[in-house]
């Protein structure tokens, strides 16, 4: 960006830069191992946790109550988040915020690796889009369709991608990218 | 440069940390949940009941909570000869820290079994803990859905959160009494 590369920051900065990329990606994986316990990480969990609570009883609309027997195997064994709709609201606000600035200072370091510029809106664009699809898709799971729970996984998905092809490329421009004269 | 790139990464990177909600705690499931509390059930039943509006305005009279779920849903346990031996149900609160879930039991008569927190988020967990260790979800046993809350006092957050279990426990008691208990009376 405007001649300013990575590999030319002062060594000062090379080293914050290296540290945030490593913070976030340690970041990025407990939360990936926090998603995989509490919730999972296949469509059909997403959709498990994220689906509206139909009666399980039968009951019809404007039917005032329904009871039939079950087996104690359909409720869960395990303890899993099923989210409601505030705890969705929450979820949203916390994660559009957080995964939007974590973005955000991703991209701002990325923007100073040289590289083609589609190619650099590409993967600068990466995890945006990835936290929109994601938390879009819970919304989309909930009051649109259950089937629509792979949108969860595909947004996490490229937000995983947009921040290894950052990480990569930002911290080979860091360190190992040899400067010529 | 460098200098106003270090501030920038660092307002930015405080936003996220101050609005964060913790992740939650699962303390028990609820198949585990329902086992315990209808102990001595050896069938179990579903139930779902829709409130009318009479209903939905006599729990909100007597708690200021307005119930605006679609159905509630009692798991029932019966012995052998098909007696009730409770009901269970779920019920959850929102709170600044996250969510509070708390699974009551309710006996026959519409009186309160016992209480289990069934999820917390993980800042909630030490204050609810505390709460546990004290033996304060044993406090609400035989209580019905009219009778004060146990006080916990204070203010600190085990007090707050208190409250809030308390507050649950006895909307569960009158979504008992109103959906199941009187219009088996009516």
């Amino acid at each position: 960006m405007n001649g300013m590369h990575l590999s030319r920051f002062p060594l000062s900065a090379k080293v914050f830069c290296s540290l945030f990329l490593i913070g976030i990606g340690c970041g990025s994986l407990a939360a990936f191992a926090q998603a995989a316990t509490s919730v999972g990480i296949s469509a059909s969990a997403v959709q498990a946790s994220l689906a509206p609570d139909l009666p399980m009883a039968g009951m019809r609309h404007g039917e005032a109550s329904a009871e039939r027997e079950m087996d104690l195997g359909e409720l869960s064994s395990a303890a899993k988040v099923w989210m409601r709709t505030p705890l969705l609201i929450q979820t949203s606000h916390t994660h559009l915020f957080g995964q939007t600035l974590i973005s955000g200072l991703l991209g701002l370091i990325f923007l100073f690796v040289p590289l083609r510029e589609a190619l650099k809106a590409a993967i600068v664009a990466l995890p945006f889009v990835g936290t929109l699809v994601d938390i879009g898709g819970m919304w989309a799971t909930r009051f649109v369709s259950p089937s629509l729970s792979f949108l969860v996984i595909t947004g996490g998905t490229l937000f995983a991608l947009g921040y290894v092809l950052i990480a990569a490329l930002s911290m080979h421009d860091l360190w190992l990218r040899k400067e010529t004269t | 440069m460098i200098r106003r790139l270090v501030f920038l990464l660092c307002a930015m990177a405080a936003a996220p940390a101050l609005a964060h909600v913790t992740p939650p705690v699962l303390l028990v499931s609820d198949r585990d949940a329902v086992t315990n509390l209808l102990a001595g059930s050896k069938r179990y039943f579903v139930r779902e009941v829709r409130l009318t509006s009479a209903e939905r305005q006599a729990v909100q009279k007597e708690t200021g909570w307005a119930p605006d779920e679609d159905f509630y849903r009692f798991y029932l346990g019966r012995d052998d000869q098909q007696h009730d031996v409770g009901a269970v149900t779920f019920l959850t609160e929102y709170t600044i820290h996250g969510p509070v879930r708390v699974a009551v039991a309710l006996s026959p008569d519409g009186k309160v079994k016992g209480a289990a927190v069934v999820e917390v988020s993980e800042e909630t967990y030490p204050w609810v803990k505390r709460l546990i260790d004290q033996g304060f979800l044993a406090s609400f046993a035989g209580r019905d859905a009219h009778a004060p809350r146990p006080q916990r006092g204070g203010s600190s957050m085990p007090g707050f959160y208190g409250d809030i279990i308390a507050g649950l426990v006895q909307r569960a008691a009158l979504l008992y009494e109103a959906g199941i208990l009187k219009r088996a009376h009516s």
